[in-house]
């Protein structure tokens, strides 16, 4: 009987943090359609397997919120904070440092950048190209 | 087994006495034709809407051929069921599109929400048949991210489209925000 109690009790825990993690499904509902389910993209969609290019690099961390994607996503703050921090870890390997927090994340998506490529180029430190993929 | 031989010949004999060949065959052409006859009579069309379809859904909710199929809740286009394919695969000679409208659609069968990825078929001219417009949750061109006036083929080799497949990803955790 205890044991079945135990056993009640952590899989109610498990239920309740699961009910928590939306990232997973907002990275389904609000990103794979363009960037696809394993983040490659298309021709003219950027994989998000890129990112790992940028990891580390000073302005990366600021630059992956104010994309067209993130930037523009029907998100709230605190919903788009928990996905960059998911989707960052995914695709690079390691958790951003510090996380996003939603403030972060409100005051970084009202600043769009105009050319994205361009960004991209200037922290990678390379000379500008006019391919869309990386 | 000698048992079941001297049965059988017994019955056939029998009926052979009893019923001649051309009332067996009457009787049996009547019974085809009366079984063809059924499905016009309105019992049996209001029958239809209780039938269980795909996904465990009744009646035009559950027929992916119909725009009321319950996954086509956001369809903007033909539907591949109807041009040689069907709503999870392309028709011969074309191509899925691996880029996408995604949106999510509610099963009226068991109540919950499902991300449905609206495929496209790209590669031959476009079907023409099955032409639904639902767009339930669909935004303008300028929230690009849920419009599915974009040319969704743009991921594909060739960029004519063909028709769309509906396909279900996985269930949602709760219905998309335009709904």
């Amino acid at each position: 009987m205890k044991l079945l109690f135990v056993t009640l009790g952590f899989l109610l825990v498990g239920q309740s943090v699961r009910a928590e993690s939306y990232e997973e499904h907002d990275y389904i509902l609000n990103c794979s359609g363009c960037h696809r389910m394993d983040g490659s993209g298309s021709r003219a969609v950027p994989s998000l397997h890129a990112m790992r290019d940028l990891v580390g690099k000073p302005g990366a961390r600021e630059y992956w919120v104010r994309v067209p994607g993130p930037a523009q996503a029907p998100l709230s703050d605190a919903r788009l904070a928990a996905l960059m921090n998911w989707l960052v870890a995914r695709f690079t390997g390691q958790r951003p440092e510090p996380a996003y927090t939603p403030e972060d994340v409100k005051q970084l998506r009202s600043k769009p950048l105009r050319d994205p490529i361009r960004k991209r180029n200037e922290i990678r430190g390379t000379p500008p190209s006019n391919t869309g993929t990386p | 087994m000698s048992r079941l031989d001297r049965w059988f010949e017994g019955m056939t004999r029998q009926s052979a006495r009893r019923v001649s060949r051309r009332h067996w065959l009457s009787r049996f052409g009547g019974v085809l034709l009366g079984g063809v006859a059924l499905p016009l009579l309105p019992v049996a069309r209001a029958a239809d809407k209780h039938t269980v379809g795909e996904d465990g859904v009744k009646g035009a909710a559950g027929d992916p051929t119909r725009c009321e199929y319950w996954r086509h809740c956001a369809i903007d286009g033909f539907l591949c069921s109807c041009c040689g394919g069907s709503h999870t695969a392309c028709p011969p000679g074309t191509e899925m599109s691996p880029v996408t409208w995604i949106g999510t659609c509610r099963n009226p069968a068991d109540g919950k929400d499902y991300i449905i990825s609206y495929n496209d078929c790209c590669g031959k001219t476009f079907c023409g048949r099955c032409i639904c417009n639902r767009n339930e949750g669909e935004r303008p061109l300028y929230h690009w991210y849920r419009s599915n006036d974009i040319n969704w083929c743009g991921g594909a080799k060739a960029q004519t489209y063909s028709c769309s497949t509906a396909l279900v990803v996985k269930v949602a955790k709760e219905a998309q925000p335009e709904k």
